[in-house]
This record gives C-alpha cells, sequence and structure tokens, in this order.
C-alpha cells in the first residue's frame, strides 16, 4: 500500500519554482531518506506532503485523501522541523503531557526514558532551550508520537555528533518496535544511510533519483588512470563526474547501467582502477551545477 | 560485483558472510534458527530491508532455507556449501590479487609458492 502519492506536483512561489512536477509514492513502513542540496525543495515537498502547503498544480494524497487542511491526515502524520512553535506559556514537561492528548499513539513511557536520557531539564520553557536540544527535544516528540507517517525536517540541525548517533540509534529501535512509513530529509547522508531503505534524490525541484539504498551504491562507479583512456570510456557511459589529477591521469564517475557494466570490467585489463562511490559522494556529483565542482571557479 | 571487494563491501554481502563465518565456526549448527532481519538490522545498527536482503542471498544460495511462519534455518549441507563457495570464488579472486601484485614487484612464481609455503605452514601452527 502506498502511504503518499504525488502526481505531478508543481509550486510555485511568485514567479519560482520550488518544486516543479514531481511524481512519486512512498509504501508503507519503508524508511525514506530525502536528499537534496540547499534550496532544492526538500522541505517545500515536506510541507505540502504535512498538509501545511498547497500544491500550485498536481495532486497530493496520504493515507488516500487529500492532505491540505484535512484532519483525518493531520492526526496521523507529525512534521517535525526546527521551526516547531510551541506555548511559551508551558514547560517542557507540560508540553509532553500535551503532546500525548493530541496523538492516539503516544508511548508516554518512550518520551520521558528519552527526556530523561538526554539530561533534558523539565521545568524550562522551549523558546530557551539551544538550537541543538530543541531539536532533540522535537525528536522525541516526533519519536514518541508513534505517528503512522512520521516526517523529519532537517532532525538534526544544531545536534552534536553523539546526540545525532544517539537520534538514528534510537529512530532504528523505535522503528523496529513499532515500523511505520518515516521520510527524513537531511544533508549528512552517510550519516543516515545505513538507516535508510529508499533514497529520494530531488534536483532544483526535480526528482532527481528514487532507488533503495543497495541499488545506489552500485549506481555508479569511479574510474581512475590514464586520461586518454578514460575519455574514450566515457563515450560509452554517462558520465556524471570528472576531476583532473594532473600529469594525464583523471579521476571519473560513470553510470554502470546494462551492459555498460561488463564493458566496465574489461577497464581493468586497460590498467584503469575501479573503485565504488560512495552514496554521499555520487548525491552531491549528480546536484553538482558544473562536472568540475569548485574547482571550476579558480581555473 | 564490479567493484573491488576489499575496498568497500556492500553491508548485505557483510552481513551474509558474517553470517557464514558464524555457521562455518559452528556458532549456529544445521537445522537452527538464524538470527532474524529485525535482530541483524538491531545488532549492525542498519535497515531492516538490508538485513533480509543479507539473509535471502544465503536463502538462494541454499545455506539457508525458509520455514514459512516461523523465519529462515540452516540447512544440512550450509558448511559444504559456504566452504566450497568460499574456495571457488573468494580464496580464488584473492589468489588472483596476490599474483597481480607479485608480477607487478616482478616477484617470480618460485618466490611467491616460497612465501605462499611459509605463511600457510604458519597460519597452520597457528591453529593449533
Amino acid at each position: 500500500m502506498n502511504v503518499v502519492e504525488f502526481t505531478n506536483v508543481s509550486k510555485k512561489y511568485g514567479k519560482s519554482n520550488a518544486v516543479s512536477k514531481l511524481s512519486f509514492t512512498l509504501a508503507e513502513n519503508k524508511i525514506t531518506g530525502l536528499i537534496g542540496r540547499n534550496g532544492a525543495g526538500k522541505t517545500t515537498l515536506l510541507k505540502m506532503m504535512a498538509g501545511y502547503v498547497k500544491p500550485s498544480s498536481g495532486n497530493i494524497t496520504v493515507f488516500s485523501k487529500d492532505p491540505f487542511d484535512n484532519l483525518q491526515v493531520s492526526a496521523n502524520r507529525i512534521f517535525i522541523d526546527h521551526q516547531m512553535s510551541f506555548s511559551p506559556l508551558l514547560t517542557l514537561k507540560e508540553l509532553l503531557i500535551t503532546a500525548g492528548r493530541f496523538y492516539a499513539n503516544w508511548d508516554s513511557e518512550l518520551a520521558w526514558r528519552l527526556f530523561d536520557y538526554f539530561s533534558l531539564n523539565p521545568d524550562q520553557n522551549h523558546a530557551q532551550l539551544s538550537k541543538g536540544m530543541k531539536s532533540t527535544f522535537n525528536m522525541i516528540i516526533g519519536l514518541a508520537a508513534h505517528c503512522p507517517l512520521t516526517i523529519f525536517d532537517e532532525p538534526t540541525s544544531g545536534m552534536d555528533a553523539a546526540v545525532r548517533k544517539d537520534f538514528y540509534r534510537a529512530l532504528l529501535k523505535d522503528y523496529l518496535n513499532h515500523p511505520r512509513t518515516i521520510i527524513l530529509s537531511s544533508h549528512l547522508v552517510s550519516e543516515i544511510e545505513d538507516l535508510l531503505e529508499d533514497i529520494l534524490l530531488i534536483n532544483d525541484g526535480e526528482k532527481y533519483l528514487h532507488l533503495s539504498v543497495e541499488e545506489l551504491r552500485e549506481y555508479a562507479v569511479g574510474v581512475s588512470g590514464n586520461a586518454s583512456a578514460i575519455k574514450e570510456l566515457a563515450q560509452q557511459h554517462s558520465l556524471i563526474h570528472q576531476k583532473d589529477m594532473g600529469s594525464g591521469r583523471m579521476y571519473a564517475v560513470m553510470k554502470t547501467e546494462g551492459a555498460a557494466k561488463q564493458a566496465l570490467d574489461q577497464t581493468r585489463k586497460l590498467g584503469l582502477e575501479l573503485t565504488p562511490v560512495a552514496v554521499d559522494d555520487l548525491c552531491m556529483h549528480v546536484t553538482s551545477k558544473s562536472q568540475g565542482g569548485i574547482d571550476s571557479v579558480f581555473n | 560485483m564490479i567493484v573491488n571487494p576489499n575496498s568497500m563491501t556492500p553491508i548485505y554481502i557483510q552481513i551474509a558472510e558474517w553470517l557464514e563465518t558464524q555457521i562455518l565456526n559452528e556458532a549456529i549448527h544445521s537445522d537452527e534458527k538464524i538470527y532474524s532481519q529485525y535482530q541483524l538490522a538491531e545488532m549492525y545498527n542498519i535497515n531492516p530491508a538490508t538485513a533480509a536482503k543479507g539473509l535471502n542471498l544465503l536463502a538462494d544460495q541454499n545455506v539457508l532455507y525458509k520455514k514459512r511462519g516461523l523465519g529462515m534455518f540452516v540447512s544440512k549441507d550450509a558448511r559444504h556449501i559456504i566452504l566450497n563457495k568460499r574456495k571457488n570464488e573468494k580464496l580464488q579472486s584473492m589468489v588472483k590479487d596476490v599474483t597481480k601484485e607479485a608480477v607487478q614487484l616482478g616477484v617470480g612464481v618460485e618466490e611467491l609458492i616460497v612465501m605462499i609455503r611459509k605463511m600457510h605452514s604458519e597460519a597452520k601452527g597457528g591453529n593449533q
């Protein structure tokens, strides 16, 4: 069953397209990573999914309903980001109690255990928390709500490395105990890729690819060695990224598709070295504006 | 696989290899239940779908068999299958790498064999 379906969805802010002609589906009980550069349209996409923003055109269904202004959808999803606003009159303790009243599946025990583990002060106000502590508190709400659709927009911003690691582990353990559809956006692909089943990569508001993490790990291959041999090879393969290594050598990232795979296998005989391409490097290369990266600015 | 397995083996293959080693070391015996995808996900901090892919890889090779509703179990000749596979695939490719390196360094066959012989007796001695 598909929990989320986007069909040809576009969103314009003024004259600029934040999201354009985006179509994808999220299957039930998967963890999907939403990856994209700054300004790629991640937050807009997630806000439309949550029902906060109405698309300019196209069709969105969440639990088979239009999510915009829909009570049933909003009761079954939670949207966590760093801008969440809570009442300034309530303490953190009161906020947790209140949150428990909103969500049918609320796991109060988990909420308080996490609250104690991360040493949050029950009498403090949300507005007084540091950026990292705010994210931590929001994350606790996001996990404990056990919503069938859980949306995290950059949940780890401001968290230190240790808290991020704890959060990923908490997310996985809670997901194993209570499988549900989770989508989280992040820049830190390498930190979350093991956790994910699928990756949805968007670029300039458009879907670039939507594949399982395992498929992405074999999506491209890095080739290094003699520059002219690589350039020749690049004519048969889709070139994703290239970098001049000096003294007639270069490094290139190429797509490993179908029949081309076998041709790439032959490259070892040509003295070219093949290396796997890490998922975060791949995401960076394919969304790069120029094939040369930042180096091209200085040339 | 098209990539050099030494540099970055996919996680599901690492999971499968770890399970194989568990079976070879007789930590899990024939007809015993193997870890579930959820147990593996928790142990290795990975998505359960990745763990399932590792388990299915072994099921496809008849190292494991499925019992409907009960999970996966170690098959009778699992050890035999794993040993054969490692000999034919892993050892072969490692020998290939060693030989290539030897050729690049100008090490002759005889010299290489002497080295291997020495390592072999050392490794055997270490196991006793």
